[in-house]
């Protein structure tokens, strides 16, 4: 049923001053056409969770432990060469900054084309502009700018470009790293809506890595909030922003200003992230917690499950 | 609870300490690097023999470089017991003159290094910083200088003024390898103009000068200290061909001399005792000045740095 | 639009600031960006004063104009009266005494060379301040007002051992330690995480309180901007659009752009797909630049005759606050229909 389960996740790094536990034991399932959204701030770990989805860790990161399942097959059994098949066609990712990605000595046209002839050998050139052109008007791009080089396109514009890109192959699943950042305010908002009704039209799903709240809060359908590499809490999206749990949700929400409502006092978290080279065992978020007891600090915290879709490492 | 004087001194400590503790940090960066260690190895065997250069003619005035006579030989002859290297065309020993040869080569070349980065970064960061007239001035006389050929101009100059002394050639080579060090400082120092902690720093009202010397010259020093690595290697080239075109001070024994004798001597193809000892040591002292170059440039820049792979 | 009693301490009258492109090789002139066009503001001594827009607004560039990092091409500039363009000297150096910026980038903002000792005392050495002993404990002083305590903890740290908040408190605490009258900060937040964020505001609530300073908080968030700020402006592509008390733009916004902003803002899973007011088109409108409303590319509310025209001007609603626009309406949407 579940498009892709991931089951006790750990990565690391390997670093010069050791070894570095980026992500911790993390497991959560998403259904074929469903959005989930993972939220965190710096150096939580939410980046090398999307790479290691997709096993394009850099040379000194590797998967330590758990198992990745996608539509049945067990990822990290695969092959190199395996993975480059399932990449792109079943698995699309777009990373941060994407739009510079984008080679500004390629048109637009040719670039979406290539990715479609590399993963379809069948396909022939002339098909390929079809379904180019066939993506521009889903993306809301207009069909006189397909012979255009990236630098003549706006912020917006070779993002919409990026997501036509990644819809190519007509993929399962999307993984989207911060798809947003860097562009404004009115045209962030125009491209999720219009990314959530992609998704419904196609039944894609959707995975949302933002250290912004706000993006996730809007279109999916479920969050996890990580924290210091691990998953503290996890579930649907009205469950999580309307009756948070654990003390680092209800911290994150409250330290952003909001539009309407009570104007109340921001309270930021005092302190700073764990180091993740020495992870304090026990709970990562004791230090800056207001509820911190001695048992926090000593014992595993363990899932506490508050409704059938709502679960949190602390109550 | 401290006293305030003391607190003082601790600030000025610690920043001192911290100035090592980021030597250290360097240092250990740098041991990693093979070509590094190799480059460090080789300049201390160099540096080594610069020192014991005089040692030879204090144990026994016939082993001078320049002045020593041998009575019992007066040509050049293979090494023996007596000179381990061999003696020259006139009888004088060659290890000694190689020993003397590398006190040359650091004279020279840090020296000439140290002159031409000095301009350089000066007058690179004038011109980048001050931008207009006088950049387009100092670049244009920087364009001259690199295009001229600098071998013709001393040709001249040597006609006009017979021999030149070894620390006009230095000032000779500093002279005209400026100009490649100002420009990448320039470069450097027009990336740093726009950042926004300079900015900040006009903004707290900080004069040009004050600006160019407490906050664009340390940010732009450590390209300075890389180049100097490099231009110490072209010094020393420079000087040994001068040298053995028959430009050089015939009152200094450098390595590049010794190439002149030999060649001038016909010994060229009779006494490879004597040829090869000196073209070693140019080639080794300066693949050691660009191995040191190399290894500082991931001291410098974190980018080149590797983190540890995994298995 | 203003008590008349309350003192301005900063003033912005007609700014214009053209950037000129340069031309292609092939000799075609350069074109003119205008970046301000006639803009004025004015700043209440004591007050929070927020300016909110987008990427290429013009947002930076009128903070820059007032640090005198560059000069606009007509208006004039008043520190408390004083035209600020005509400043030079000993002069010059007491303005740079009194106005302070903080930049945005707590990456680039700080000197990797200097040490957080040296950026904080830097400015009080410029000035030529009081003795060694002085300044350190100004030093001192200022960094436990930031939260960089203890002092001694962290005077001898580099900026790379610093995390970006921690950065952007040293360039919060330089910025302060010569108790400056007025400071622009732009964008101090947005390459911070939210709880860094909110540790910053409050940080310059705290700075506004004890050393009464005055502020123009330059963002593109108009949530930030409520909570820190006592008015707000809003600008579009160098054109002021809306100005007035900062609950009362956000809650009664008049320009179709400052209620598109809202539209866009997240609403945390409350309330449904809707949107409130749907001021914005999904493809942009042909316009020619520079003639008519600058909002009209985008505009659904638009009337493409009368808005293409001429540029509303900003004019006044009510008591204190401005709208630039040919439809302004009262409460609720109904029909076309200018206001006094």
């Amino acid at each position: 049923m579940a498009l892709l389960v991931a089951e006790n996740l750990s990565v690391g790094y390997q670093t010069q001053k050791g070894y570095l536990h980026a992500v911790e034991g993390v497991s959560f399932s998403l259904g074929a056409g469903k959005s989930l959204g993972f939220v965190g701030e710096s150096g939580c770990g939410k980046t090398t969770l999307g790479m290691a989805l997709m096993r394009l860790l850099p040379p000194n990161g590797m998967i330590r432990q758990g198992r990745i399942f996608f539509d049945g097959e067990d990822l990290l059994q695969k092959t190199d060469e395996e993975m480059r098949q399932v990449r792109w066609k079943k698995i699309a990712m777009i990373f941060q900054a994407a739009m510079n990605a984008l080679n500004p000595v390629h048109r637009i046209i040719d670039q979406i084309a290539e990715a479609i002839l590399t993963h379809d050998p069948l396909c022939d050139k002339e098909e390929a502009y079809e379904q180019v052109r066939g993506l521009f008007q889903l993306v809301g791009l207009p069909q006189d700018r397909m012979r255009d080089y990236p630098h003549q396109y706006s912020g917006g514009m070779k993002q919409r470009a990026v997501i036509a890109m990644a819809l190519a192959c007509q993929p399962k699943l999307i993984i989207a790293d911060e798809p947003t950042t860097a562009l404004d305010v009115l045209v962030q908002d125009q491209i999720l809506q219009e990314t959530k009704n992609l998704q419904k039209e196609f039944g894609i799903s959707i995975i949302y890595i933002s250290h912004d709240i706000s993006i996730v809060a809007d279109v999916c359908h479920d969050v996890g909030i990580m924290y210091a590499g691990q998953l503290v809490e996890y579930g649907a999206r009205e469950e999580i922003f309307d009756s948070p749990r654990h003390p680092y949700t209800k911290a994150l929400l409250s330290s952003y200003p909001t539009l309407t409502g009570e104007k109340n006092r921001l309270v930021p978290i005092p302190g700073e992230t764990p180091n993740l080279i020495h992870p304090p065992l026990g709970c990562r978020f004791c230090d800056r917690c207001s509820r911190g007891s001695v048992s926090c600090r000593t014992e595993t915290p363990v899932w506490i499950e508050i409704s059938p879709r709502h679960k949190t490492l602390c109550d | 609870m401290m006293t305030v004087t003391t607190v003082n001194t601790d600030i000025e400590l610690s920043e001192r300490f911290h100035w090592i503790g980021r030597l250290l940090e360097g240092w250990s960066i740098y041991r990693k690097s093979l070509l590094g260690k190799i480059g460090l190895t080789l300049l201390l065997l160099f540096a080594l023999m610069a020192l014991c250069s005089f040692i030879p003619p204090w144990a026994d005035p016939m082993y001078h470089p320049m002045t020593g006579v041998d009575p019992e030989i007066s040509y050049s002859v293979g090494p023996s017991m007596r000179h381990w290297l061999g003696t020259d065309f006139m009888g004088r020993d060659i290890l000694s003159q190689l020993l003397a040869g590398a006190k040359i080569a650091f004279m020279v070349g840090v020296s000439a290094a140290f002159m031409s980065v000095f301009l350089g970064t000066a007058i690179g960061m004038i011109a980048g910083y001050t931008g207009r007239f006088t950049d387009s001035l100092l670049m244009r006389l920087a364009d001259m200088i690199m295009v001229m050929p600098a071998l013709l101009v001393l040709l001249m100059l040597a006609a006009l003024f017979g021999q030149l002394s070894i620390w006009f050639i230095v000032l000779f080579i500093a002279l005209f390898r400026w100009p490649g060090v100002s420009r990448v400082i320039r470069a450097q120092t027009l990336s740093l103009k726009h950042r926004p902690f300079i900015e900040a720093a006009r903004v707290a009202g900080a004069s040009h000068l004050r600006i160019i010397f407490r906050h664009i010259m340390p940010n732009v020093l450590p390209l300075s200290f890389l180049y100097m690595t490099f231009q110490v290697t072209s010094a020393i080239i420079i000087e040994a061909a001068l040298a053995f075109l028959g430009f050089g001070d015939p009152g200094t024994v450098s390595w590049g001399m010794m190439l002149q004798w030999v060649w001038k001597t016909g010994h060229m193809f009779r006494a490879p005792y004597w040829l090869l000892p000196p073209g070693i040591c140019i080639s080794l002292i300066t693949l050691s000045f660009y191995m040191l170059g190399r290894a500082m440039d991931e001291v410098l820049d974190p980018r080149l740095r590797k983190e540890g792979e995994t298995d | 639009m203003i008590d008349k009693g309350k003192e301005i301490i900063l003033e912005l009258e007609h700014i214009v600031k053209r950037y000129r492109t340069r031309g292609s090789f092939f000799g075609t002139h350069g074109k003119d960006v205008i970046a301000l066009d006639q803009v004025s503001i004015r700043v209440v001594r004591g007050e929070i004063f927020g300016l909110v827009g987008e990427s290429g607004s013009g947002k930076t560039t009128a903070g820059r104009l007032i640090v005198r990092l560059e000069e606009p091409e007509e208006g004039k500039i008043y520190l408390d009266s004083n035209e600020i363009a005509a400043l030079k000297g000993n002069a010059l150096r007491e303005f740079r005494r009194k106005v302070q910026m903080i930049f945005q980038d707590p990456y680039q903002s700080l000197n990797p060379q200097f040490s957080v000792f040296d950026a904080v005392s830097e400015p009080l050495i410029i000035h030529k301040i009081g003795n060694a002993e002085a300044r350190k404990d100004s030093v001192w002083q200022a960094m436990k007002s930031v939260g960089l305590s203890p002092p001694d903890d962290f005077a001898h740290r580099y900026p790379h051992q610093l995390s970006g908040g921690q950065r952007q408190r040293v360039a919060i605490a330089r910025a302060m330690i010569l108790k400056p009258e007025f400071v622009v900060a732009d964008e101090p937040t947005s390459m911070l995480d939210a709880s860094i964020s909110a540790q910053i505001f409050n940080i310059l609530l705290e700075m506004r309180e004890k050393l009464h300073v005055s502020f123009l908080f330059i963002t593109h968030s108009l949530a930030a901007a409520r909570y820190l700020c006592d008015r707000i402006a809003v600008i579009y592509r160098g054109n002021l659009v809306e100005m007035g008390p900062g609950d009362e733009v956000i809650q009664n916004p008049k320009h179709p752009y400052t209620q598109a902003l809202i539209d866009a803002l997240p609403k945390f899973g409350y309330s449904g797909e809707v949107k409130r007011y749907q001021t914005l088109l999904r493809a942009e409108r042909e316009t020619s630049e520079y003639v008519g409303c600058p909002f009209l590319g985008r505009c659904k509310v638009a009337d493409e005759t009368k808005c293409s025209r001429k540029k509303p001007p900003l004019k006044r609603l009510g008591d204190s606050h401005s709208v630039a626009c040919f439809y302004t309406e009262p409460e609720v949407k109904t029909g076309s229909g200018s206001k006094e």
